[in-house]
Order: structure tokens, then sequence, then C-alpha cells
């Protein structure tokens, strides 16, 4: 699985720059194959890059210039909330592996990646990881965090606002309160391109249970006595679409892509097929 | 209103264990789930196992309350006070006759009476009895003082028409025995009053009052009430009578056919009330002839008329007499009897006659079979004692049938034979003198006259040719007489010597056997049409035709009576009548289905 992870990659619509060479074209010029253009030499510029058949041919200095080539910050945002912690397969171990699939594809692409976890608050993921040789590190560092706690979209307003123009990534299941629209506002204002993945497990889809109950919220932990009906379930599922389409609204209004993943299908699939079908990779 | 079942009020008490319920508390099981703002707010219980919970107000349980009181409503049987006054014991007349088959209420007048009946059965209180009796050509008890309701609507609505009279009497008498000395009863006739004139026996009174319901509105009828074929020597002719018997001109196409085959259509225009009479040739070879008539009416039953065209078999006769004119001419009326004549001194005895007469001559040795011996000599066999006077003539018996519609008052015989010694017989026709004409069934149907019928008058009579009548069918009766019969009218049947078998097929087709070699009654003639009689004599079949048709001016007048003249009531009893009751439970039953139904709707709509 990481080979053909290893043959994607994000897919950018603008150029980035990021601060250490990478295999992204970059607005700065600098080193690569990719000529830019000339200009002329100053002191302090780098004698190496003096074209020496200009100056032949002009009997002056002149630099060539290059397309820079540099790394994609990616910050991946995962929510580890109660409410994740939840379905069969579970929905915050799915999001561990999807999140590792995604940070793989761009290690393998020297894409600098940035873990945020939340649930009540942000938890960063230390410090960026580079390069393939970190996806362990990463991988491991994904699992060490714990599942719990309400979600607060809002308090992701401040980490999202310190990343350089880049891109995000966002795994969540979209059920917080209030909604992740103040996130996704903070995406567009810190200029990153990215996704909204929205993930939930096959029996909030389709609830497989009826009759009486008491209803626990996984995140609050406040119950309600309940009384499931096909009239209540359609109610349901009505107000579980109504929240999905309007995550999908909010992700669009705001340049960023938009899906929702079942934790029953393959992380194989979801990223061959669901994450390239969007456009995030490529 | 009352209630028939107070006792079913105790179900009320399921009223307040429906609320009870409803404090129960359901022991729910906990489910976690992602998001709880996303599930709506329903609870309803479903199934209750833990106690108490606080009473919430709920569609389902007033629907449930509402269900529950009105099954307890419906339970305990209210019943409405209803139009009619029953008694105690209501005697049903239900008249079957012909008549009710008239459609001019719909869907007809018996349907019409069953379904007044019916009403009347729904009005019976708990302890209320019923008897229903059929009013037709004989009476019949369907349902026997019974408060079985159920019981009763089925054996009502099990009865059918039949095309005979309505003898009204019968059925009285049938339900005066029904009724002891003291019984609270009263009898519901339900008819168009077309009945049969009431007998005299009722001249002291019925055991029970007699409420009439007028069925029916219309006499607008035209019905065929006369067909007959004569036999002349050149031709054959079938008159036909048909008669308007309503207050409106009316047209009508007649169709005319022997066995089936179409022979005339004419169209027929009759004023109201009138008749008209119609001449059809019969071919030679026709069995039987029908006249019929289409168009709308409401009364089918005498729309159609059947007659039978084939001749019947001619019996021979021997008539030995030096010679009496009148007596030939008598015997020749009859068709169906081919009449040898011969003088004494020719006389040869001969098996091949049915029937023998000796005028004024007694042969060596009588002939075995039937017989009439007039004015034996003296010192014959038969013969009586020496001739005496006559004064006046009377007959022995008015009441027998061989003396009907024989008038002997102006008869007159000068002289007869004394024959109070006489074994012969028992006497028929008698005078202050003697005897003067004996009759015997044994060994034979025979017959001896003590006189010569030229020293009397009765030759002169029409009583004579009636009486030669009479004697004659009851020696020789046909052996299917071939005029038509009223319906239910019974057939007398005298089968072929040497018949092995006679079955007779109906006008629906059906057949009946009869028992061969002996003289039968055929009852089964309530259907109209022609009958054809079948008999095996010798491995072969013989055949012969009797028809049935209805040819009842009174049932075709169809006009239903106002009135109905009735025998008074003699009851001593108290006529304790009490208004009927009419249970309006299955009504309310109705609407708690409904209220259920409501409640299903309801908890599937998580109301």
């Amino acid at each position: 699985m990481l080979r053909r992870l290893e043959a994607l990659a994000l897919q950018v619509r603008r150029a980035v720059s990021g601060q250490m060479g990478g295999e992204r074209r970059s607005r700065r010029r600098g080193q690569s194959v990719e000529f830019a253009d000339f200009r002329n030499y100053t002191p302090g510029d780098d004698f190496r890059l003096i074209d020496w058949n200009a100056y032949a041919r002009l009997d002056r200095f002149m630099l060539r210039l290059f397309v820079a080539e540099e790394e994609l910050p990616l910050s991946l945002f995962l929510d580890l909330s109660g409410s994740m912690d939840w379905g069969r397969p579970n929905k915050a171990d799915t999001a561990r592996r999807l999140a590792g699939a995604v940070a793989y594809v761009a290690l393998a692409a020297l894409d600098r990646v940035r873990l945020t976890v939340f649930a009540e608050g942000p938890t960063s993921g230390g410090a960026p990881y580079r390069g393939r040789r970190a996806a362990t590190e990463l991988f491991a560092r994904l699992q060490s965090f714990p599942t719990g706690g309400a979600t607060n979209y809002e308090k992701l307003v401040w980490p999202i606002g310190r990343q350089r123009p880049g891109m995000s990534v966002l795994i969540t299941d979209g059920l917080g309160e209030p909604g992740v629209d103040a996130a996704l506002a903070a995406m567009q204002r810190a200029q990153q391109e990215g996704a909204v993945l929205q993930l939930l497990a096959p029996q909030e889809l389709t609830p497989d249970w009826s009759g009486d109950a008491r209803l626990r919220d996984a995140e609050t932990g406040i119950e309600r006595e309940f009384t499931a009906t096909p009239l209540t379930q359609r109610a349901y599922l009505n107000a579980l679409e109504q929240r999905t389409e309007g995550i999908e609204r909010a992700a669009h209004r705001r340049g960023l892509r938009f899906a929702r993943l079942s934790t029953d299908q393959p992380i194989d699939e979801m990223v061959q097929l669901t994450l390239r079908h969007i456009g995030l990779l490529a | 209103m009352t209630v028939l079942a107070p006792a079913a009020a105790v179900l009320g008490l399921t009223l307040p264990v429906i609320v009870a319920l409803y404090f129960l508390k359901i022991r729910r099981p906990t489910r976690i789930v992602p998001a709880l703002h996303l599930w709506p707010n329903q609870i309803r219980d479903r199934q209750a196992n833990v106690p108490w919970q606080r009473l919430r107000p709920s569609w389902l349980l007033f629907l449930q309350l509402l269900a529950a009181a009105v099954l307890v409503a419906a339970a305990v049987q209210p019943v409405l006070p209803a139009g009619a006054a029953l008694a105690r014991h209501s005697i049903v007349l239900i008249d079957t006759s012909a008549s009710m088959q008239a459609t001019d209420v719909t869907p007809s007048r018996l349907a019409e009476a069953k379904r007044q009946a019916n009403g009347l059965i729904d009005q019976l209180g708990p302890q209320d009895r019923m008897t229903i009796i059929t009013v037709g050509p004989s009476p019949r008890i369907v349902a026997a003082v019974t408060g079985d309701r159920d019981a009763l609507h089925r054996a009502l609505n099990d009865v059918t028409a039949n095309n005979g009279p309505a003898d009204l009497s019968a059925s009285l008498s049938l339900a005066a025995g029904l009724v002891r000395a003291g019984d609270d009863a009263r009898a519901y006739l339900f008819s168009d009053g077309i009945v049969q004139p009431l007998r005299a026996s009722f001249a002291t009174g019925l055991p029970y009052p007699v409420d009439y319901h007028r069925i029916g509105v219309s006499g607008e009828n035209v019905g065929l009430t006369s067909l007959t074929v004569r036999s002349s020597a050149q031709t054959r002719a079938a008159y036909l009578h048909v008669q308007n018997f309503g207050q409106q001109p009316r047209s009508v196409s007649l169709e005319w056919r022997a066995d089936n085959r179409l022979l005339d259509v004419r169209p027929l225009t009759l004023a109201a009330g009138q008749s008209q009479d119609l001449v059809f040739p019969v071919p030679g070879d026709a069995t039987s002839v029908t006249a019929h008539f289409s168009g709308s009416d409401v009364f089918a039953l005498d729309d159609a008329a059947t007659a039978v065209a084939k001749t019947p078999r001619a019996f021979r006769v021997l008539l030995v007499t030096p010679g009496n004119v009148f007596l030939e001419q008598a015997l020749r009326l009859r068709t169906d009897l081919q009449v040898d004549v011969v003088a004494p001194a020719a006389y040869k005895p001969s098996a091949a006659y049915a029937m023998s007469l000796f005028d004024r001559f007694a042969p060596a040795s009588l002939p075995d079979g039937p017989l009439v011996m007039i004015d034996p000599p003296i010192g014959s066999q038969l013969a009586g004692g020496s001739p005496v006077g006559i004064g006046r003539v009377r007959a022995a018996d008015a009441g027998d049938p061989l003396l009907a519609n024989v008038d002997l008052q102006d008869v007159h015989v000068a002289r007869s034979q004394d024959l109070r010694v006489s074994s012969f017989g028992r006497p028929l026709i008698s005078s202050l003198q003697t005897p003067l004409l004996l009759v015997r069934d044994e060994p034979f149907r025979q017959a001896l006259f003590g006189f010569d019928l030229h020293e009397s008058d009765l030759p002169l009579r029409i009583a004579f040719p009636i009486l030669v009548q009479n004697l004659s069918e009851w020696m020789l009766p046909p052996s299917v007489p071939s005029h038509s019969f009223h319906p239910d009218e019974p057939v007398t049947i005298v089968p072929e010597s040497g018949a092995t078998s006679v079955n007779v097929s109906r006008p629906d087709g059906s057949r009946r056997a009869l028992a061969g070699a002996a003289i039968a009654t055929f009852g089964d003639t309530d259907l109209t049409g022609l009958y054809t009689v079948e008999q095996t004599v010798a491995g072969s079949i013989q055949r012969s035709w009797f028809s049935v048709n209805l040819f009842s001016d009174p049932i075709s007048q169809l006009k239903p009576l106002d009135r109905l003249t009735l025998p008074p009531t003699r009851t001593t009893a108290v006529q304790a009548t009490h208004p009927g009751q009419l249970e309006i439970w299955p009504w309310i039953a109705l609407a708690a289905l409904g209220i259920v139904t409501a409640e299903w709707l309801a908890f599937h709509r998580g109301l």
C-alpha cells in the first residue's frame, strides 16, 4: 500500500512557497533545472549562478534564474473527539489511518507535514515531519493521541491562522456543535488549499436499531429517552443529510474540497478513488 | 334508550387500567450516539415494566381511552325504541304466492316483504319470540317460536316465491295452532292482499290480531289468461285470451310458437282494462303451442302460456243398445273416446274395449272392466225388482264428485226397477221409492241405472252429458290429462297397461320418476310450462304431455289491496304490545373499529 501511495502526490492549484527545497513549483526563483529568467549580478549574489556565456557575449555579469522547487506545507487537522470513538469500524481508528495515508503521500513527495489533533482544543503533533523516514514517527504519534471530549471547531481558528499558505486537510465527522464553518473560514484567510474529509460510520448512515432506548451523547454524556420508529429514523437521516450538505456547501464556499467517507471503505479505496476523485491527490 | 346487557358495564374498568399502564415506565437500554442533537425529540412508551412515571398527554392515550369507552358502550348493547308495536310472540305471515313475484317495487314484492320483516326481526327484544309462516298454496313454518334473530334472518332470507295462489286461511289456521290460550300474540301479514277467499271456519275469530302490511304499488299488467286448442274435422286452432289489467293502454308484441318454432308475431294494443280473444292456427304435427309477449311488464308469470296440441290417445268404447241417440252423443263429446255402437243381437264379447255400456241388454257374462248397465232386462244378472213409480229425484250425496255440476232439480223419472235390495254398490242418484243409479269401485268401476233413459227427461237436461262425462272420466281417466293445470295443482297420471316405468320431465329439464303400473298423483307442478310424461311400455317409450299455466284473473289483476278483510280477533289475552327495539351496538362497534384504526395509524405515524 505504501508503494501505491508513493505514486501519488498532493495536488495544489497554485504554486507554493516553503522553507525548504522540495518538489513543488515555488513562486520564488531558486535552484532547479527549469530556467526562469536573467538578471544583473549584484555583489553578494552566488557567483555560481553567473552565466559565463552571457558574460562572453554581453561583457557583463548576468545571473541565470531558475524556478525554485520547494516543499508543500501540509497541515493535517485530525478530529479525535468523543464522537469519533464510535462505530464499527471505529471512526477514530479509521481517521488515524486515513491521516497517516495522506501524510505519507506528502512525506514521499518531500512535503512538510504538520499534524494537529483536536477535540475540545487543538494539540500539536510536534515538529513538522519531512521525508519518508519521518513517516514511522508520524504514524506512532498518530496512535499516541487519546480520544474523547467534545468537539470545538472554533478552537482551531488560532492554529490554522498560524499556517503559512499551503494545504490543510481536516478529517472529522462534522457533528460537533457549533459547526465547522469557523474553522473553514480560518483556512480561507490563511490561504489554505485543501479538503474537508467527513468520516462517518455505517451505523450512522443507516441506523441498525429500533425501539425504546436511552440515548447518550458520546461527547457530552447527556442522556435522553427515545423511541425509534420509522418516522424518527427518517427525521434523523434528514438531519444528518442536512448537516453533511451544510459542511459541503461551506467547504466549497471557502475553496476547499469535500468528501464524505464511510469507515467501512478500505483506506486504499478512500485514497485511490475518493481523494483522487475530488482532486486532493493526483 | 335502554341497555340489554348492563352487566357488561363492568368492562369500563379497563379505562383506569389503560391510564394506569401509562403511569408505568419503560426500562430503556442505553445507546451511545455520536450526536444526540441529530435525533428528534421522540419518546413513547411501548412496553412498561418499571413503575412509575409522570403521565404525559398523548394522542394514543386519548384514542385508546376513547376506543375502550366505545367498546364498553357496544358491549352493554344499547337499544333505541323502534316504530313497530310488538307482542311477546310475533307471527310473521309472509306471502310467497305468485303475485309476490311482481316487480312494481324494486327488486320484487317478496324481497320488499322480506326487507320489512327483517326490520321487524331487528326490533325484537330479548324476551320476544317470533314465528315465520309462509302464505302460499300450502302454509309452511320456516321458523317456530324462537328469539334467535340470526336464525330468523336466515329462515326469512331462504324464503322463495312460488307460482301458486295464497291460501291465507290455511296459514291463519296454522298460526292459530301455535298460539296458546292467554298468549300475547300478534300476527304481521306482509302481502299484496291477493289471496284466496277466506274460509268460513274463521267465524269465531282468531286468537291473535293481524296487522296487514301492504306490499306493492301498481296493478299495471298485461296477462294471458287462457289458451286452449280445439280440433274440428278440418282444422285445429288455438284460442288465446289476453287482457290488460292495468289503467294505462299497453302495446305488446305477441309471439306464437309451435314446438319452439316461431310461427307468427302480432303487435297488440290494449286499452285500459281491455281484453281480446285471438285465434291462431295449430300445425298438424305440433306437440305444443306457446304464446309469449315481450315488453316491459312487472309480472312475467302470465306473459307466456303453453297448451298441448297433440290429440290424446283414444279409448275404444262399446255401446250395445237397440238405439239411444242421447247416450251416443253424450259419449262422443269426449274426444278421446272411440265409440262403437252395436245392436244387442250383434254383440260379441271382446277384450278390445276399455269400457262397455249395455242399454236395455245384458250379456250372458259381464266383461271384466269398466261397465255401465242401463235398465237391465228383468231376470238378468244385475236386474232389480219389479218396476216402481218414481216421484222426486235427488242426489244420494250432493258432495260426491261424480255429481259435480250435475243439476237434478228438473229431472223426472217415470219408473225404475227396484234397486233397494241390490247389492251392486252405493247409490248415486236416488228417490223416495228406490235408488236410481248405483256405482261401485270393486271389482271394477261400474254403474247401474235402474231406469230406461227414454222413460226419463234426464237426457233432455244439461245434467245428462255432464253425468256421462263424470262417469266416463271416473271409469276411464285419461292416461295423462292434456288440459292445462294451475301451478301446484296435483295431476293424476294413470300408467298405460304394462308400463314398467313412468318419468315426468319438468319445464326446467328436471325429471321425476313415478312408481310404474300404479295410478300416481304428481304434485311437482310448481313451474309453469310444458311437462312431458314418458312411459316405457314393452320396451318402447310413449310420450304424453300436460301444461301448467297461471291462468288466474285474480292474480293477474295484480293490484295490491289497501285493505284486507281479516277475521275478527277473539283473544282474551291482554295485548301488552311494547315498542320494538332497535339495537345500535353494531354501529357503535363499527365506530370503535374506526377509532382503533385511527389509533393504529397514529401509532405508526409517531403521534
